[in-house]
């Protein structure tokens, strides 16, 4: 009879720690998705249930009545939400469309005055934006923009380091390429929409989830920027929920929550990998 | 100093099987190079005898000792790896002396032997460094001297010198050689390059897809080659194989063709054909000629004047032609006068 | 001398115009972006530094010029701005040290190449994704002092006493900064992660045929290997933490007390919140940038020395 293939002791001595350190890990994890579990049932739940104790684990009847009262808080809910995706698409288009041609010209152009240029950029990059909005919002209010969308997205324009991570990516494609289009008589137009710019896609959809997911999330510049509720995003709109005159309603207010995290959760189930890439990415560079 | 034993040792990885039932002996004290195209498990073997690849199935034995499920820090040996993996956060001297300390070695004789080492792989000077501040040949260096420290009964090596440049790689070809000598220790050596293969090896064990093709010292694998593959892989350029009527096949060396302008009867193989492109490299020509057939094949010659387009009659002495089965086994060479005779029927002069 | 014929400037005129052409259209490429950044990042600093030489108020900020008096009153008359110095100071030393250390910790963690250290990185980058007023938002929900707060409840049904999370002084900095942990220690483990993954495999094979054991390993080889990047993110994350101002404004608005007004919001609240003390905002803001530019050079200067190995 054939001899019974047994684990050895040093595969057993392995094996055992990692079924604990398994066990461990998805206690952890369950741990960490616990608070969005803990938004949305709660948006799902009755005010009375909302404020039970000891608290349901699951809702014993689901309720729409959170969401419902954030739609008739008496704040303007969809005109928010549009204030947030207009802000959001224009900043991403704003930025590609000044940063890309930037990024090209700082990576693989050469011209008078480029190194006092791109000291710019670098000094620009050490300045934290958090800083400067007194000036910034003085120069809207100046330029009687503060009742408009424009401080929102005007002032995000240029991001230094979103030129910097384009610039670094046009620098990947070789000379010989652009030497070798020029010399199939591309102009420069053609070499750098025909040829760089599908070549960097990777890095430009990087930078436009950036701005996607940094616009979508900013708190404090339109809290700075805005003083009429007509321009304001959804996250402000969320804040002004906690200060309702009826007290909180946490099931009101964790409905708040979920429109303003539901959808980024969804952009992220879809494209988990690139926006982990993305970002490693950029914290590697 | 150790023998180490294959017993019908297998390797998968995921499903792929890479390693099948194989069983082999590397002898005490030698030097054994394992080659092969890249793919043909002979990286895979060796970082089994590490004990960093452990096997799927089968046994490993050292000495007569079953060393399959023994962790790699309780094997005596030593490696250098094909990038050096040499730390390159410490310095030189903190790259020998690492797996000293951690093997609690007391601090004087650390450092006794540290100094030794150095002295041996030449880099006494260098002990401070930071191992970006070494050349290649340096780096490589540090990897032998960690590994010498040890002073390990099995000396393994994946590829050393490929990442050196040529010049370097020959001159430390021999210095392995002598420091094999040296030491009389058991190494392993792991090489894609049939030269590197030829001239350092004592025994070679040639391999293709997970399977042994040949075990022999050099000269045995030239002139006795076990079948089509190891005829063709070692020599450059590979043995000229023709196809016989009835599916055997008839082979022969470049470098025994000999070139003439008219059929030498002495000659049991005659082909007439044309020069189609020559080069010279100095001491011999290379010559490719096709023939009257169709067929072409390679020849290397000391005569350099024949030139392009030219019709020769290549010709090969009995002794140097070799004959394989349809199943690409070697089955004989020289001798066999109706193996010969088979082999004039592709005469046309 | 070569003579120059008409035809010969002509060909060099054309091929100068040719290059002026070429700088024209990069100096139009960079245009845009110059604008943006000067008008809206660096210039601002500059108007800044000169507002904080006046009192005023958003409507007019050059009501008065002080000089320094705004510097002045901010280091030796009021004694709040010390406070949130202070707490700013107390954030970012407790962000920093459980950051570093859980996201190192995570990252080894998660190393081997297996499907649930995939999903283990996904789902602990996840609350990276969300906007810092909605994590704000639902840890101040987890942490109610209420007794249907879920923290406080499972607390009182295992025997514990409730804790003030969130309106106790000594608790509010702390749920805070455990809150950002929560929130960054996927990302930076990521970092982490993919610095370790550069490690050639070979290394820690070395090593292990150098009999070290495997907290030895990491001290001496994982460790010393990452070191460039860990510096990397003791910047980011001791910079980040210092302009900290969402989740704190949202889960205790700088109370219980001042107990957690840090920086960011104290200036906020002198800028807009008061009457006529922007320039006095101004002059907070200016240290603040002082301070982080201060902190980057400490941090390149004393550290990078010990980290770089190539």
């Amino acid at each position: 009879m054939e001899k019974l293939k047994l684990p050895s002791a040093d595969r057993v001595k392995t094996r055992v720690p990692q079924l604990i350190s398994d066990f461990f890990k998805i206690v952890v994890m369950l741990a960490f998705v616990f608070p969005f579990y803990w938004m949305i049932i709660t948006a799902f739940k009755t005010y009375p249930e909302s404020m039970q104790v000891p608290p349901t684990m699951w809702p014993t009847e689901f309720s729409l009545e959170g969401f419902y009262a954030t739609f008739n808080s008496g704040l303007s809910i969809p005109r928010y939400m549009l204030n947030t995706v207009i802000v959001t698409a224009s900043v991403i288009c704003l930025q590609l469309v000044v940063m890309v041609p930037a990024a090209y010209a700082f990576a693989k152009r050469k011209f008078p005055l480029s190194g006092l240029a791109f000291g710019v950029v670098l000094v620009a990059f050490m300045i934290p934006q958090q800083l400067t909005y007194i000036p910034v919002y003085l120069m809207m209010a100046d330029w009687r923009l503060i009742s408009s969308l424009w401080p929102q997205i005007l002032p995000l324009g240029a991001d230094a380091f979103g030129i910097f991570m384009l610039r670094q990516s046009f620098k990947q494609i070789p000379d010989e390429i652009i030497e070798s289009a020029k010399l199939d008589n591309a102009n420069e137009l053609q070499v750098m929409v025909q040829i760089m710019l599908p070549m960097c896609k990777s890095a430009m959809i990087t930078i436009a989830m950036f701005s996607f997911i940094g616009t979508w999330n900013s708190y404090f510049w339109p809290l700075v920027m805005t003083n009429n509720d007509l321009y304001r995003p959804l996250t402000l709109a969320i804040e002004r929920l906690r200060d309702a005159e009826v007290g909180i309603h946490w099931n009101t207010l964790m409905a708040g929550n979920c429109l303003l995290v539901v959808p980024i959760l969804v952009v992220f189930i879809f494209a988990s990998r690139k926006i982990i890439e993305g970002f490693t990415y950029r914290g590697v560079k | 100093m150790a023998k180490i034993e294959f017993q019908k040792v297998c390797k998968s990885f995921g499903q792929t099987k890479v390693i099948e039932n194989l069983d082999l002996t590397i002898e005490d004290g030698k030097f054994t190079v394992l080659v092969g195209s890249s793919g043909c498990g002979k990286t895979t073997l060796l970082r089994m005898i590490a004990g960093i690849g452990p096997a799927t199935s089968g046994r490993i034995f050292m000495d007569g000792k079953d060393i399959t499920d023994v962790p790699p820090e309780k094997r005596d040996i030593a490696m250098v790896f094909q990038n050096y993996a040499i730390y390159p956060t410490m310095s030189v001297r903190e790259n020998i002396e690492f797996g000293l300390k951690n093997r609690k070695v007391p601090k004087a004789e650390r450092a006794r032997l540290i100094e030794e080492y150095s002295e041996i792989v030449g880099l006494t000077e260098y002990l401070d460094r930071k191992p970006s501040q070494l050349s290649g040949g340096q780096r490589q260096r540090v990897a032998l001297a960690r590994a010498m420290v040890k002073k390990p009964a099995v000396f393994l090596m994946d590829e050393p010198l490929s990442n050196l440049d040529a010049k370097l790689r020959a001159a430390m070809r021999v210095e392995l050689i002598e420091l094999q000598r040296r030491l009389g220790t058991t190494f392993v050596y792991v090489t894609h390059d049939q030269v590197e293969a030829m001239s350092m090896a004592d025994t070679i064990v040639l391999m293709e897809k997970g399977e042994i093709q040949q075990v022999g010292a050099p000269e045995e694998i030239y002139h006795e080659p076990n079948n089509v593959f190891a005829a063709q892989f070692i020599g450059t350029p590979p043995m000229n194989i023709m196809e016989m009527s009835g599916g055997s096949r008839v082979g022969f060396r470049p470098e025994k063709v000999v070139l003439g302008d008219r059929p030498d009867v002495q000659m049991p193989i005659r082909m007439r054909g044309t020069i189609a492109t020559r080069e010279m490299l100095g001491a011999e020509t290379q010559y490719k000629v096709v023939l009257k057939s169709g067929a072409t094949i390679m020849v290397k010659s000391p005569d350099e004047g024949f030139r392009e387009g030219a019709a020769v009659c290549a010709m090969v002495p009995a002794p140097d032609v070799h004959f394989f089965d349809a199943k690409g086994q070697h089955i004989g060479h020289g001798g066999p006068a109706d193996l010969l005779k088979a082999a004039g029927g592709m005469n046309d002069a | 001398m070569l003579e120059r014929t008409p035809e010969m400037r002509a060909l060099a005129r054309r091929s100068r115009n040719r290059r002026w052409r070429g700088y024209a259209l990069s100096w139009m490429m960079i245009l845009p972006a110059m604008i943006f950044l000067i008008l809206f990042v660096i210039y601002p600093v500059f108007n800044m530094g000169n507002m904080s030489l006046y009192r005023g108020n958003a409507t007019n900020p050059y009501k008065e010029f002080l000089g320094l008096d705004n510097y002045h009153r901010l280091f030796f008359v009021k004694e709040d701005f010390y406070n949130a110095l202070g707490n700013t100071a107390l954030y970012t030393v407790g962000a920093l040290i459980s950051v570093m250390v859980f996201s190192l910790l995570f990252a080894q963690w998660m190393y081997k190449k297996r499907k649930l250290n995939n999903i283990a990185q996904t789902v602990f980058f996840t609350p990276h994704l969300v906007a810092g007023v909605s994590a704000g938002f639902i840890w101040s929900w987890l942490m109610s002092s209420q007794s249907y707060g879920l923290f406080n409840s499972v607390l009182t049904a295992i025997g514990l006493p409730e804790v003030h999370w969130l309106d106790s002084s000594a608790m509010a900095m702390p749920s805070i900064i455990i809150m950002n942990t929560w929130k960054s220690i996927g990302y930076y483990a990521l970092i982490i992660l993919s610095s370790m993954k550069n490690i050639p495999d070979e290394i820690y094979e070395a090593a292990r045929l150098d009999s070290a054991s495997s907290v030895k390993t990491f001290f001496k080889i994982t460790l010393p290997m990452i070191s460039p990047q860990l510096f990397f993110l003791l910047i980011t994350i001791t910079t980040g933490s210092f302009k900290v101002f969402d989740s704190v404004r949202i889960m205790t608005n700088g109370g219980p007390g001042d107990s957690t007004r840090v920086l960011s919001m104290y200036i906020y609240d002198y800028a807009f919140q008061r009457n006529n003390t922007l320039g006095y905002a101004c002059a907070a803001g200016m240290v603040m940038l002082l301070i982080m530019i201060i902190i980057t050079i400490i941090d390149f200067a004393f550290v990078e020395k010990k980290v770089h190995y190539q």
